[in-house]
């Protein structure tokens, strides 16, 4: 399963991601947000795109993303999910979360570089 | 960003709903992951790869779906929920065959959860919520005790002056009423008919916040001086004197010779004071005069300020108290306390305890069910091995294991508590018949309610974790591969569920005969009161009060011009051998009065039972004279101013010295409506002491003088029959209206029956359902050794068969499964008997002084009792064992 050239996607970061996506992007398919994802990340990170759909059912839990039905591009039919108000704001949140430690460990890991 | 295994609130809720069309869910689901995988085949097809190849691809991409719906599930909707379910079915089909272990499980769990039920039925209705009032829970009321005399010496009767200044002058309650005791003749048909009433202070209604049934409560206008006069019934009274008629409600009654209008019928629980009839009445400063003539007595009633503890309450009213004291030193002891009890105090007392020993007992013998129900299930679990190996096998965890053996235990505990009710509704029936009126509030209504149904599923869910757990736990906590692969039934297996069936009947067998001990104690408590001397001989008499017409009999003339043809008429009735007056009803004495001997000077206040009597008295009730002579009938003919005192009255005051001929004041004759001026009384005889304040508390001194020196104190008539009492009952009638047609019979009876009602009912109840309850937790215990011992003998048949190849007898192995059964049994005994010494204290309160929680006979006669069903219940295992054929039982393996 593992592919020790890829990183596996951290629990929590794979739902911040497909929140940015749909804050980016606008209403998307779970296809489409796997697509935007392996672009984004450019093959870097592994991942299973049935996860997506976990994460997916996760935000909606919490509402911080809406679902509805819509019509592919194929012509099939496809739930489109979309970002919420609420969504919104936990994005800006978590995003600066994520800076801030991201910011945090970065310092870190150079700390134990110099030393 | 949150963590999706610890959802917040948002994420249960909608895992609440997810329970709930799940499989719509599902197949939306689906639908977009074969979308998407589509669309990836598509993509790969694209670059170039074969349909086959691309679809491959596409689902190695997009991983493994089943490990994705899995995840769905667990993280969409309560998975423990949609399990229960699961759970529940299972456990229902498994329950359903094997049917003999349900049923008797079910049985089981039912009668203890059912008798429980009913008990607390009874205490939720008597002790926790008896009153329909606003506010029972701060209702309080006074009594003021003389600390030299501790209990003997409290009152709780009040005059007007005292009602009024406690009413006025507190800072402690919101307000105050009072009632006061009113015997109520009203003219029925030809004869009169006798009610008792209550008068009743302004706000009394406002006080209770009750409305009336039909019509209206009083009024403040009602107690205005010249308003109509009017009065309020109880509804008891209602239905049993009118037959619930709705028409006499406005209608007038000549009550007590005044014309009055029936208001308002009250509801059914309402029964404050026990009065059939309530009349509006202010009391007056300076009015003393009650009914009979005796001094007006009012009961109070106060509601305590939110937030006003008992503490503080009984504060405030000493100092009212310290001050009523100052200005009326007569009616104070030197030393006195002021009580301040609860409305519930006023009739539950003792007959609470008894209540609570009854849930305890009934606690045990629920105990001792689950007790039983946890070594099925232990068994059962044995002969289960096999299948929880398997499943722990194919993945099911030791806490999905416990879970589903949980469940079965709910299952049944909920089967049982259904059935339960039904016991419970059943058992309170008789329970309520059996129990004494007289003893639980006139408000308390018992029946089942959601309180008692609350109580009922708690016990029900708690049975299931004790008698459940036990088993869950052993069955999950054995090693996986044991029982695959042995055949379950050597010599040495099974060694650890035996130890915990055994340490189970071992508990119940302790449980069972604390149980015993306290019902054989309680049966030991009701023989010994019974045999308690009452000083008199209560068969064959009857007995009845006859309130005299205030208006017409004022005066000692006037009652004796009632009761001198009155007994005489009675007299000559055939099958009457004897007839008195009296002032009060055994085993009570009359008023309490001080005293005074001349020539003797003391201290502290000397206190005597006053009683009026004619010179039949002591005939009547057979009770012998030790000194002396009773009375003539001339000396009653003339009031002479001459006493009988009894044995205690003598040791008390007078140790060492002749009564005979010494005088006594008896100060209590001047304080009456028809005062006794210069109370000086000469002893003329002694008699054997009879039992004055009822058979709990040791007797009083007391006097006895000629009825005929006042008109004033109640009129009794005892006859001593040749047949049963009640016979007469319209003679007696007959011959009280030839002498005054405006005189009503109250209470009439026999006087043994009242005696046994008042006296012996609590206790009876109480041994009674003790004994019930301990029978049926030997019943249960029997059941118990019997099952665990053939449950083992069972097994062990092979071990039993090698045994006898080796050469033991038969009488061997018949010994080895007695004496295994025994040993289990004596060591409950054991222990049964340390736990019952200990928890001694606890029933002493229950017990009638002289039998002690330790008494020797009881427990000697309980172990025995234990012991023999015990052996009993290992006899049949024992004997099938020694019966084992030695080839059968090796050959079957």
């Amino acid at each position: 399963m593992t592919d020790a050239k890829k990183s596996e996607v951290l629990q929590g970061t794979l739902d911040l991601m497909i929140l940015k996506t749909l804050h980016a992007l606008g209403p998307q398919h779970g296809f489409g947000i796997a697509r935007r994802i392996e672009q984004v990340s450019r093959d870097v990170l592994q991942l299973n795109e049935g996860t997506v759909y976990t994460s997916l059912l996760r935000l909606l839990q919490q509402r911080w993303i809406a679902a509805e039905w819509g019509t592919s591009e194929n012509n099939r039919r496809a739930k489109f999910y979309s970002i919420t108000a609420r969504g919104e704001k936990q994005l800006a949140v978590e995003t600066e979360n994520w800076q801030r430690i991201s910011g945090v460990v970065g310092r870190v890991l150079r700390l134990e570089e110099e030393s | 960003m949150d963590d999706g295994r610890i959802p917040g609130l948002r994420a249960f809720a909608a895992r609440v709903a997810g329970v709930f069309g799940s499989r719509k869910r599902d197949s939306d689901f689906d639908e977009e992951v074969q979308a998407h995988l589509q669309l990836l085949a598509d993509r790969f097809a694209a670059q170039g790869m074969s349909r086959e190849d691309a679809a491959a691809a596409a689902r190695r991409q997009f991983g493994n779906t089943t490990m994705l719906q899995e995840d769905r599930r667990e993280l969409r909707t309560l998975t423990s929920v949609e399990d229960l379910g699961r759970d529940v079915r299972y456990a229902l089909r498994s329950l359903g065959r094997s049917r003999a272990f349900t049923a008797v499980a079910i049985a089981t769990l039912g009668l203890g959860i059912g008798a429980s039920t009913a008990i607390f039925s009874v205490i939720d209705n008597v002790l926790l919520e008896p009153f329909p009032y606003k506010d029972p829970g701060r209702m309080v009321f006074l009594r003021i005790r003389d600390t030299a005399r501790g209990q003997e010496g409290e009152r709780q009767g009040y005059t007007s002056n005292e009602f009024l200044e406690f009413a006025e002058q507190n800072h402690v309650f919101e307000g105050v009423i009072a009632a006061s005791d009113d015997v109520v003749l009203y003219k029925q048909g030809e004869g009169v008919e006798q009610l008792y009433g209550a008068d009743v202070t302004p706000g009394t209604f406002e006080f209770f916040g009750m409305p009336a049934l039909y019509g209206r409560v009083t009024q403040p206008a009602d107690y205005q001086p010249g308003a109509p006069p009017v009065f309020v019934m109880r509804h008891k009274t209602w239905m049993e004197r009118f037959n619930g008629d709705p028409s006499v409600l406005n209608k007038t009654f000549v009550l007590n010779g005044r014309a009055r209008t029936l208001i308002g019928i009250m509801p059914p629980r309402f029964g404050w004071y026990e009065a059939d009839v309530l009349i509006p009445e202010s009391p007056v400063r300076g009015v003393s005069t009650g009914f009979a003539g005796l001094p007006a007595r009012w009961f109070l009633l106060g509601r305590l300020k939110p937030g006003v503890s008992k503490a503080q309450a009984a504060a405030d009213a000493t100092i009212i108290a310290n001050h009523l004291a100052r200005i009326n030193p007569q009616d104070y002891p030197a030393h006195f306390q002021v009580l301040v009890k609860r409305l519930g105090d006023t009739v539950v007392g003792r007959f609470e305890s008894t209540l609570y020993t009854i849930l305890a007992a009934v606690g045990l013998l629920l105990l001792i069910g689950c007790g039983n129900v946890a070594n099925l299930m232990l068994a059962r679990a044995t002969s289960r091995e096999k299948e929880f190996a398997l499943r722990a096998v194919l993945g099911a965890g030791r806490a999905r294991l416990v879970r589903l053996l949980l469940v079965e235990s709910l299952v049944l505990a909920i089967s049982g508590a259904a059935l339960g009710v039904l016991v419970a509704w059943g058992g309170l029936k008789l329970i309520v018949a059996a129990m004494p009126q007289n003893l639980i509030p006139a408000e308390s209504v018992i029946e089942l309610n959601t309180p008692v149904m609350v109580f009922t599923l708690v016990v029900a869910v708690l049975t299931a974790v004790i008698f459940g757990l036990a088993p869950a736990l052993q069955a999950a906590r054995r090693d996986l591969n044991d029982p695959l692969r042995d055949s379950g039934k050597g010599v040495i297996n099974g060694f650890r569920t035996g130890r915990m069936r055994d340490t189970v009947v071992v508990m119940e067998v302790a449980v069972s005969l604390t149980l015993l001990i306290g019902a054989g104690l309680l049966m030991r408590s009701f023989v010994a009161l019974r045999e308690v001397h009452l000083g008199l001989q209560a068969d064959h008499v009857f007995e009845t009060q006859l309130p005299l017409p205030a208006d017409r009999y004022k005066t000692a003339a006037h009652v004796r011009g009632f009761f001198q043809p009155l007994l005489a008429r009675v007299k000559a009735i055939p099958g009457v051998v004897d007839a008195t007056e009296s002032s009060a009803l055994p085993p009570y004495g009359g008023m309490d009065s001080k005293m005074e001997i001349s020539g003797k000077s003391h201290e502290e206040e000397w206190h005597t039972q006053l009683q009026n009597v004619s010179e039949g008295y002591f005939r009547v009730l057979r009770i012998p004279f030790k000194m002396g002579r009773a009375f003539r009938e001339a000396e009653i003919n003339d009031a002479r101013k001459v006493a009988v005192v009894n044995e205690t009255f003598v040791s008390a005051f007078l140790c060492g010295e002749d009564p005979i001929g010494r005088r006594i004041k008896l100060a209590g004759l001047e304080t009456l409506a028809d005062p006794v001026s210069e109370p000086w009384f000469e002893i003329v005889g002694v008699v054997a002491d009879v039992t004055n304040q009822g058979l709990e508390r040791p007797v009083e001194p007391e006097v006895w003088v000629p009825y005929t020196v006042t008109g004033s104190g109640e009129q009794i008539l005892l006859v001593r029959t040749q047949q049963t009492p009640m016979a007469l009952m319209n003679e007696v009638h007959q011959a009280v209206w030839a002498t005054d047609a405006g005189v009503a019979l109250a209470f009439p009876g026999a006087l043994e029956d009242r005696i046994s009602q008042s006296l012996y009912a609590g206790p009876r109840f109480g041994f009674l359902l003790m004994t019930i309850f301990g029978c049926l937790g030997l019943i249960l215990v029997t059941v118990g050794v019997y099952s665990v011992l053939a449950y083992a003998t069972a097994r062990k048949t092979h071990e039993i068969g090698i045994r006898m190849a080796l050469g033991a007898e038969r009488a061997d192995v018949f010994r080895l499964v007695i004496r295994a059964g025994l040993r289990l049994v004596t060591t409950g005994v054991a222990i049964g008997l340390i736990v019952s010494l200990l928890l001694g204290r606890a029933i002493e309160a229950e017990l009638w002084r002289g039998v002690k929680p330790y008494d020797p006979a009881t427990l000697a006669g309980t172990t025995v009792l234990l012991l023999g069903t015990a052996a009993l219940a290992c006899w049949i295992p024992a004997k099938r064992a020694a019966r084992v054929d030695p080839m059968v039982a090796l050959r079957y393996e």
